[in-house]
Formats: C-alpha cells, structure tokens, sequence
C-alpha cells in the first residue's frame, strides 16, 4: 500500500436533523449461501471431487443494489450488461468420459472444454446484444484475470440457434482453448464467496493439491430466476489418491487430509447449509451400505443419511458438529476388490484432423457407440417402430479454416449415406474473412444398432495478415472443442427417498441434457518469415535499382565516341587487360576489337581511384547525415 | 552484365584529355543536347516526385492548436480564477457611522486578510453597508446592491429563538437581493440595548449573524469580524490556511464521478455477524448529500458486507481502559489490501474516483477495540481518514462475550447506524477539506456553524464549487500542456482527429468556463469546467496514442533506401557528368568558332 495514510481526529459531527426515526424493518427475503462438497470414487482409481456453491439474492428491484452476502461484482455486472443467464468455466485437462462417466448429472454439467468456455443470454434488444456481450467478455476479463476480453472480436464467436441446447436469439458464446487456467483465476473466484477459502469446505482448495489433479475445472454459472439471481459456483477436481500399489486390486484407500492435504474444521458460518456427499457406484449389496462398516469397505465417520439410487449409494455428511478439536476427515477404507463401469453416453465423441500438408485437410467427428447403449435404447423413444438416437452436433470453425460444407460426409457403420437419411436437421452459416467465424450445427437421427458413425469435412487453410499471427504462430492454431449433444437423453439421479432441500441433491434431480465435448484439435497453419517483407523490398528494390541504373547509362552512352576514342589508343595492351577485353568481347559475342582501349594504367588507376575516392566520400556523408539526423530526434 | 556496361563510362568522359589536336581544343558542330535533356528531365522528374514522396510517408497529425493551449496555461498561471461575490453588511442599531466609512474600514479588513497571495478561486470583493439607526432610519453605500427594507430586522426582537429560524428569517429578509452577478453574502450587526453576551453564528445558507449589546462602543472589533466572516468562512470556506490536506486535494473522478463505495467487514464471522439495513441509509441520510452536491461531483452509492477480514496491525490490551488500543502510529497499516476486497466496482467506469468507507467490526480476541491519539485521549469517532482513499470507523459491538457456539447474526441497530452515518459525514467533508466541527475559531472569537442536513450549507457548495472550477481548469491547462509538450516532442507520431476535436472542445469549454465564472455563474462554470477536464484527460489518455506505435524514420528509411540510394546516385552523377561534358563542348565549339572567324 503505497498511499500515506493521515491520520484525523474527527469530533462528533452534530446533526440534529439526522436523529430522524427511521423504521427498520426485516426484509422478507433473505439472500442464501449454502455450500456443499460431492465426493465419488472413479473405476480407475481416482477420485472425484466437485465442491458446489450456491448463492441466491431476491430480484434486485425490491431489494435494491445493497447486497449482503451476494458478491457486489456480480450483481453489478448484472445489472450493467443485463444478463439474463451466463456461464463461464475455466478448465484444464481432458475429461475421460469412458472411466468419468458420461451420461450422468455431475459429466454432463460439468465436463468443459479445454481453456475457457463463456455463453450469456442478455436481456437487451436484438440489435444491442453484441455489445453487451463485447463489454461483458471485458468486464470478466479484468474480473477474472484471464484473456476472456479474445472472445469480443467477432471471429472468435458465435450465436447458436438451436445446436446449442438452449434456443434462443439473444445467446452468444464463445471459448477460447488455449487460455491457461491457474491459481490467479481462482482466487478471484474465491473471492466471490463470502467465506472465500477462510472456513467451511473452501477451505479444502489447497492450490497445490487442486492444480495436480487429472481434471480441473472452475465453473460460475449465473442465472435470473423468479425468484431473483442464482449464482453457483463449482469446482470439479479428479484427483489421484497417493497409495501404493499392493498388488491386490484393491481400489485406493484415501481421507480428505490425504486428498487435499487439509481438514475441514467447521462450516462456513454464513451457509444456510452446508454437506458433504459421499456418491459410491457399482456396489455389490446396496442394502447393505447403511451401515458404517460393512465387508466391502469402511467410512471413517458415521453418515447422517443414506439416499439409495437406481444404480448408487449416496452418503450425507453434515459438517455442523466438526471443530478446530475435532475436525472433519472423512476417510474411506476399502477391504475388497471392487470393479464397476460408469453410465456411459449414448455415444462416446471423438474429433481428429486428416490430410496433410499446408493447404487443406479434413476434420471427422467420430461417433462409437458405447456399451451403455444396449440399456439406454430401451429408454429411447420409438420411431415408427424403429429405435433411434438423436445426437446434436455443435461447431465454430475460425475463419482462417474455410470449411467446404458440401463435402461433408457422414459415413454410418463405414457406410456412406446419403445426408438426408440421417442428417435431420443441418444449419450453417458461413465464416467471412476477418469478420466472422463459421458455424455448424447438425441434427443426427441414428439407428440405436449403430456402431460407429463418422462425420467428415473438408477444409483450406486460410492466410492471415502478418498482423493477425499470434506469438508464437509455429505452435498452430486451435479449433475449439465441438459440442454433442442428445436431446432425448436426459440425466438425472433418481432417489427412492423423499428428498429434502438440499442445493446440490435438487441440482441433480433436475433433469439435464446429456452433452460431451471432443477434444481441441491444433491445426498448423503456414507461418511466414516475419522478416521477409523486409528481404522482399530489399532485394525487389536492388534489382529494380540496377536495371534503372544500366538504363540510364546505356541512354547517355556515345559509342561513336568510345570507338574513335579507343582507336586513336595505341597498341600496346597490359596482358590482362587484353585477356579481360578478349572476355568481355566473348560475353558479348562480338569479335574482338583488336586495338583495344589502353588508357595509360596509371592515368585508368587514378580515374578509378578518384571516383572510387568519390563514391566512398558520398556514402560517407550520406550516412553521417543519416547518424546526424536521426540521433538528433 | 551491368557492370560491365558500367565499366565503359568513365572512359567516355576521357576523350578531352587525349585526343588528336585539334579534336582536342575544338570541334566544327554544335555540341549535341539530347544526352542532357535525357539526363535532366530523369532527374527532374525524380525531384519534382520527392514531394509526393513526402507527401504519402506523412504520417496523419491532426493539428492542434498549440498556441492556445500555451495561453490557457499561461492564463491560468498567471491569474488565478476569481468569482465575484458581493458581501452586504447591515448594522443595526448604530446610531452615529457613516456607511462609506464603514464600508472603507471593512474594505481594508478584507483585503488585509486576503493578502498579497490570491489563490485560485478566490473572490472578486464587492462590499455594500446599510446601517440602521436605533430609530429605525436607513443609510446605504452607493450603489445599493440589495433592496434591504428598512425596519425589517427589530433590534430587540432579532435572534430570539431557535438558530435555525433566525436563518430562516434572515432567507426572507434577503430574499430580494439575488440580483447583481455572483452570489451575495450577507452579514448581520445587530447592537442591542439589554446586555447579552456577543453571539456569532453562521447559518445554512449565506447568512450570518451577530448579536450583543454594546457593540457600537466596541466598533474596531466588530468591524474585524465582520470581515473575517466575510473572507475566513464565506470566502475560504473555515479551511486554514496551513492545513495538511492542500485544497488541490479534490476527490472527483477526472469524468466527474464520484463512487462512495460502503463497506461492513466483519473481521471474523465465527464470532458474530453483524449486517446493515444500508438500503435505508441510503435512502433516507445519503440521498439528500449526493443530491446537494450534484454540481460538483455525480456521486453513486455503493454498499457490500465482507468476512474475514482481519486488519493487518495489531493492538495491544490496555488495562486502565480496558480495551484493546491502536494507536496513530498503527494506522499506515490498518487497511488490509490483502484480505479486504474493497474494489471491483464494475459501477465505477474508466476515470472515477472510488472513495471507500469502511466499518470495521472486531473480532472477539480484540474487542473492544479504540483508537488512541497521541494525547493518551481515546478518540471519540475511533475512526481516521486517509485522503483521496476514503475512511475507515472501527464499531464496536455491544458486547464483547462471545454468547455462543454458533455465531448468531445481528443486525447493528438504526441509532447505532445513525452514529455511523454522521461519523461518514464528518469524514467525507474531511475529504473535500472542510471541517467537521460546528464551531470555527479565530483569534476574535468563535462563530458558530449550523450544520445542514445535507451534509454541506450553501455557502460551502459555494466555496466547493469555487474551487472545483478552479482545480479543473487547472488539472485541464496542465494535461493539455503535457500532451502539446509530448505531441511536439515526437514529431511522427499518429495524432487522430479525434484527439484533435478532445482538445479543441476541451479549450472550448474551458473558455466558456472562464468567462461564465468571471459572470458569476458557479455551478454553469462547475460545470464547463468538469467537461473541459474530462475532455482534456480523454484525449490525453486517448487508445491511438497509448497503442499505435508510430511510423519510424528508421522503418521509412529501410524500406525506401535500397532502391531511391543507389538509383538517386546514377543519376545525379549522370546530369552531372553530361553537363560538364556539355560545358567542355561548347567551349571547344565557341574557341572553334572564334578561330573560323579569325580564320
């Protein structure tokens, strides 16, 4: 703190007038907090962390701009920009949607691109929303402390009609993968917690431990619901626990401390709640699992309630009674080899460029068909008697891919097929140079049998302007990640209990699109020498030069003169002046002129001389102006 | 190739020096002219083209006008701003004065008070007397600038009751005097017979008052005060002259906003949880200020509640005041930059000026907490102020006992609140430069201040809006004289015209500025003088001339040499080298001539 502080003695500053009775009331609706920790061990040994936040204020109209737990940033920048619905998501690492699972609520809602992922919905007339998203893309970025503001010039994003999983005119969305997510974008993030990572489950996001994680990603979604704003805040962390390999395949044993290398010593005292969720999948007894120990494993602490589901237990820990004496670690021991597969999507997405070379290549999107289809095809609504599967396929192209959409081809089981026989629906629009970037949507009806389905594109590489090269152009440019999405499968955890009004549980009874997002694809583009508008003008300009230079000599030449001149020479030559003429002469292809020039040597050699003298002179002086005049500015 | 055909030039100038004899010194035909007029007009045409050259490596400069920007300056350097204000004196109940007289005393105590330093902002002095006699007859200096009526003020009566009313009475008495250009301050003398002690006020608006028997016999002293009034509290606003907080000091965002930023920060929940109903503070305390200063500053209200936010000095237990105690030296490091998130405003745009005022709520290992000041005195606000930052109060709660387990949350109490606001007031008039004491002191006496409602009397937005014109315009000649300074010193860079309309509008306005403050219009002055500052700092901070780096003698020279260098000498030495050729010719042509003649 550079500033100088003063200090003032300040007397009481007598304001009768002020003693005016003002009736304090209590507002009718409060603002909420409640946090809330999910914990779930993954097939391959790792486990899932997702810690969850929630934040709700009553509309802003009846309560006015004063908030009291809700972050002041956010509502400002509500209601700045009008945003009706955004979410913002920092990630980094690639989600395993075949061990991580795919078609549950926790993948579906939270596995994001690499790098960062923006959408919002603005609240503003049609024609004001690329504004509003230009100003709030600069607003998040100074917020955040990342490079969100790339995402203003309209070549880096989008508005999405229906591709996207939510309809509607006034939605933009862009991302950026390249961005690097680290601990200054979640500090800031924290910050919008009224606990920050002081107390309560925060207190958990021990930097080191979070950022060695498989998969990271920091999510903040806000929302304008009737009943004002809803901001979550989630973070989502698969960590590997430290164990030694026995050698009898038995899951890692882990405890928070050992996780996260810190305990929980009591709630967040503002939270209206406050849980942590212990989510175990694939268990061979469910009925069993009330208990604390049983033969399958052991839990450290006793759990408050027990929520079965179709297909697993959830454990719910209330971190009320935890203190600094007695702090919160639960543990989990397990005693038996266990093995089980997570709900998988209907299809799992991968995207890959083909082609080599500078000047164009092709990008597929292949779909497999996953083991989980047999049991959801059951699920799936019947066409005409025939079963299918619709998948929505979402795409930004940057404009420097110039994507030839009538060579897309969708080959189903390595079949070619005729587009309409599955391509339903298909909306495109175009990239233009410099000014936008192209985007494709397409909607699959599938064959539940399917087993494979590929979706291919051919595209040219464009050329950018010196100008436009990032640092660093060698590495290649990303196409950001595409977004599947199917619209009949929906996620949800469906609990044989009555549920209560726990955030993060209502959260997931929700029912939620089932999406996955492919991988970035790096696309190298030709990278010129970025000195070479400076070797071209040289070298052009030399060339140029010698030819004006000849020229105008060849104009002024008098070779009647010259030949008078050389024959009134006389005849005795220097050995290598005859042999230079002799060559010219051959160069030239005209016979030799046997009385060849012969200026006396010395008279040639002083001539030479002094215009060689002259000519060094003459650049001399023009490079000593030059030093003189610009060390001068 | 080429330089073979160079090769043979220099031996084409050569036939003068050996050729036969009488070749050498003559010839019979006129020497021809062609290769010179090749040569000449390539290299005509080469020069005639330079300044089309010139002309499409310029670089765009929109043009500025320097030269009125080095007269504002100098202007404002040179003679500092001043309003004219009109100060009317009536003394009633004195029976043998002279108005002129009086009128010429008060005229030296105003000036000797003023003295030789005039700061800006300052008043251009009009002074007007009435006296009224105790038989109620009227005498005026001439001109009169106010319609006083005369028999209005009772001798006996006046200054009965309440303060406030007297000022209120002394609103209606005036009333008709807002005629004249700037703005009228009136004095009051009243000479009673039954013995009172001397009394002097100042009220809301731009009155004052002084009451007390026997003041005609002590007429010296009287005079005295009635100019210090009139140049002490009216003119300089009650600031001392040599106060550590410079009047420069103006905390206004340079695009004229103001953003107050309220910020209740308990420093440790586990404890207690204290919140605030700021909505109603808001309305009801806060309002009424901003409204009051709209001319000077658009001001915005802000609030937020923080947790754990512990300050980053710590305070030792006292056991004679059993209570924690931080002392004055602590206070540099009091403000936690680390844990307190004061800023983030996404309200405050660009160039406002964010003040932040904290509630400091302790935690229970330091409650009760208390400021001591240096005189071992606890400070009654417990709270200080750090200029053109904002101010901090410590609050106390109720009671230090931790009551239970789980922290419960309260709600600090509307009188509580109250406290906290007028503490806010204090040390927001604090950061405009003004006292927070309703009394002013001088060596004559004491006047009593009445404190208004708002937050600042009408005679304070005066002297406010005085020197706001004053800072503006200063900060606006200073920032145009840096970017005229920096235009000048690099000469190729980019200048838009925008940058160039900023600055003509600026020196616009601050025209309009002068001329509408030397007419006496304070809040239209307040006014054009905010706009020429806003204007002045966005062209100075103007993207093009932050980003575009400018087009360099060095890049224009790269690109351009390799071709003008080499081709430039082949044809300067070519015209050279045909004129000296052409010369030698016509001498040998004309000694041929002479000797056909001679011949």
């Amino acid at each position: 703190m550079a500033r100088t502080v003063l200090t003032w003695w300040i007397p009481l500053l007598i304001l009768q007038s002020f003693l005016l009775a003002i009736a304090f009331g209590s507002n009718e609706v409060e603002e909420e907090f409640s946090e809330s920790l999910l914990l779930k061990p993954l097939p391959d040994r790792k486990v899932l962390a997702h810690f969850h936040f929630e934040n709700r204020a009553p509309p802003s109209n009846s309560h006015g701009r004063h908030h009291h737990l809700f972050p002041k940033a956010i509502s400002q920048l509500v209601q700045k920009f009008r945003v009706k619905e955004m979410e913002l998501s920092f990630t980094q690492g690639p989600w395993n949607h075949e061990h991580w699972g795919g078609s549950d609520t926790l993948s579906s809602m939270n596995a994001k691109p690499v790098g960062v992922e923006l959408w919002a919905v603005f609240d503003v007339p049609r024609s004001e929303v690329d504004t509003s998203w230009k100003n709030l893309t600069h607003a998040l970025s100074g917020l955040f402390c990342a490079s969100i503001n790339f995402l203003e010039s309209s070549t880096s994003y989008a508005a999405p009609t229906w591709g996207f999983g939510r309809s509607s005119d006034k939605l933009r969305y862009g991302s950026l993968p390249r961005e690097a997510v680290c601990t200054e974008n979640l500090t800031p993030w924290l910050k919008l917690l009224p606990c920050r990572d002081k107390d309560g489950i925060s207190a958990l996001m021990n930097r080191p431990s979070v950022y060695r994680g498989f998969y990271h990603s920091q999510r903040l979604h806000l929302s304008m619901i009737d009943s004002g704003m809803l901001l979550e805040q989630s973070l989502t962390v698969v960590l590997q626990p430290d164990t030694v390999y026995d050698g009898k395949d038995l899951q890692p044993s882990w405890s928070l401390s050992s996780l996260f290398g810190r305990k929980v010593v009591g709630k967040c005292v503002l939270a209206k709640s406050s849980n942590v969720y212990l989510q175990m999948e694939g268990l061979a007894h469910p009925e069993a699992h009330t208990l604390l120990k049983n033969e399958e494993f052991e839990l450290s602490i006793k759990p408050d309630r027990t929520l079965r589901e179709t297909s697993s237990v959830l454990f719910i820990f209330d971190i009320d009674k935890s203190s600094d004496s007695e702090p919160f670690d639960l543990s989990l021991t397990w005693k038996l080899p266990s093995k089980w597969s997570c709900q998988q999507a209907p299809l799992h997405a991968s995207r890959f460029l083909m082609g080599s070379g500078n000047e164009r290549g092709a990008i597929a999107i292949l779909l497999k068909a996953t083991e989980s289809q047999d049991k959801l095809s059951g699920k799936d609504i019947t066409n005409g008697g025939r079963c299918r599967i619709k998948a929505n396929v979402f795409q930004i192209f940057p404009w420097y891919v110039k994507v030839y959409y009538h060579t897309l081809q969708i080959f189903v089981d390595q079949q070619q097929n005729t587009s309409s026989e599955v391509l339903k629906k298909i909306n495109v629009s175009p990239s233009a140079d410099k000014m936008s970037s192209g985007m494709m949507e397409m909607m699959l009806e599938l064959p539940c049998e399917v087993k494979s389905v590929a979706i291919s594109i051919e595209y040219d590489k464009g050329f950018l302007h010196i100008d436009e090269y990032p640092p660093d152009a060698n590495q290649g440019f990303d196409i950001p990640s595409a977004l599947i999405s199917f619209p009949d499968h929906h996620a949800s955890l469906d609990f044989k209990e009555e549920l209560s009004t726990l955030p993060l549980l209502s959260k997931f009874k929700d029912k939620s699109l089932v999406r996955s997002y492919t991988e970035v694809l790096l696309v190298p583009l030709t990278t010129p020498d970025f000195s070479m508008p400076y070797n071209v003008i040289t070298i052009t300009c030399t060339v140029f030069a010698l030819y004006f230079g000849s020229l105008l000599n060849a104009l002024r030449r008098r070779i009647g003169e010259e030949e008078r001149f050389l024959k009134s020479k006389g005849k005795k030559t220097g050995g290598l002046k005859q042999l230079l003429s002799r060559f010219t002469a051959k160069i030239r292809g005209r016979p030799v002129e046997s009385p060849s020039s012969e200026p006396t040597a010395a008279a040639q050699s002083s001539v030479l001389s002094s215009k060689l003298l002259f000519k060094i002179i003459l650049v001399a002086g023009v490079a000593a102006a030059w030093q003189y005049f610009s060390t001068d500015k | 190739m080429e330089e073979t055909s160079d090769h043979p030039n220099p031996t084409t100038d050569t036939p003068g020096t050996t050729p036969e004899p009488d070749l050498e010194t003559m010839r019979s035909s006129k020497p021809g002219l062609k290769r010179l007029l090749i040569t000449t007009t390539v290299l005509f045409s080469f020069l005639s083209g330079l300044p089309f050259l010139w002309k499409s490596v310029e670089i765009y400069r929109s043009q500025l006008p320097f030269h009125d920007i080095d007269s504002l300056s100098d202007q404002v350097k040179s003679a500092p701003l001043r309003f004219p204000c009109t100060f009317h004196a009536v003394f009633v109940g004195f029976g043998s004065n002279d108005p002129d007289q009086l009128r010429s005393e008060i005229q030296d105590g105003v000036n000797q008070l003023i003295g030789e330093s005039s700061q800006c902002g300052s008043c251009n002095v009009s002074i007007s007397v009435t006296v009224q006699s105790p038989d109620e007859l009227c005498s005026e200096t001439f001109p009169s600038t106010c319609s006083y009526r005369c028999g209005v003020i009772k001798r006996d009566s006046f200054g009965r009751g309440l303060d406030d009313a007297v000022d209120e009475s002394l609103d209606d008495v005036f009333s008709g005097c807002s005629g004249g250009i700037g703005k009228m301050y009136s004095v009051v003398v009243v000479n009673k017979e039954n013995g009172d002690e001397v009394k002097a006020v100042v009220g809301k608006r731009r009155h004052a008052w002084i009451v007390g028997s026997g003041l005609e016999e002590r007429f010296g002293e009287v005079v005295g005060r009635v100019s210090e009034v009139f140049v002490k509290v009216f003119m300089n606003g009650g600031r001392e002259e040599g106060d550590s907080i410079r009047g420069e000091f103006m905390p206004v965002g340079s695009d004229g906003r103001l953003v107050l930023s309220f910020s209740l920060l308990n420093s440790n929940p586990r404890d207690w949880i204290y919140d605030w109903d700021f909505q109603r503070i808001d309305e009801a305390l806060l309002a009424p200020v901003t409204k009051a200063l709209a001319p000077i500053a658009n001001i915005s209200v802000e609030s937020q509640v923080l947790y754990h936010t512990p300050k980053s000095s710590f305070s030792s237990w006292d056991e004679k005041l059993q209570s924690y105690i931080f002392r004055t030296s602590d206070l540099p490091f009091f403000v936690n930059s680390n844990e307190w998130h004061l800023d983030t405003s996404a309200g405050a745009s660009g160039r406002s000026k964010i003040l932040q005022f904290v509630v400091y709520i302790p935690s229970g290992k330091e409650c009760p907490l208390h400021l001591q000041l240096p005189n071992e005195e606890i400070s009654k606000t417990n709270g200080f102020i750090s200029p053109m930052w904002g101010g901090v109060i410590v609050w106390n709660p109720r009671s230090c006992d931790k009551d239970s387990e789980s922290p419960s949350t309260n709600t600090i109490s509307p009188q509580d609140l109250e406290k906290i606001v007028e503490v806010f007031l204090g040390q927001f008039r604090q950061l405009f430069g003004f006292k927070s004491e309703a009394t002013y002191t001088s060596e004559l006496g004491s006047y009593k201040i009445l404190p208004s409602e708002r937050g600042f009397t009408e005679w304070e937005l005066d002297v406010l809006s005085r020197k706001h014109t004053c800072f503006n315009l200063r900060s606006c000649a200073t920032t145009l004289g840096s970017l005229s300074r920096l235009v000048q010193s690099l000469p190729r860079m980019i200048i838009k015209d925008e940058i160039g309309e900023q600055v003509k509008y600026s020196l616009k306005a601050a025209k309009l500025a002068q001329s509408n403050a030397s007419l006496g219009g304070y809040s239209s002055s307040a006014s054009s003088s905010r706009e020429a500052r806003s204007l002045a700092e966005n062209a100075f901070f103007h993207p093009s001339i932050m980003s575009v780096s400018y087009f360099s003698y060095e890049h224009c020279f790269a690109v351009y040499s390799p071709f003008f260098l080499p081709v430039a000498g082949h044809v300067v030495l070519a015209a050279l080298r045909e004129w000296r050729r052409y010369k030698q010719e016509k001498a040998k042509y004309l000694t041929w001539l002479t000797r056909k003649k001679a011949a």
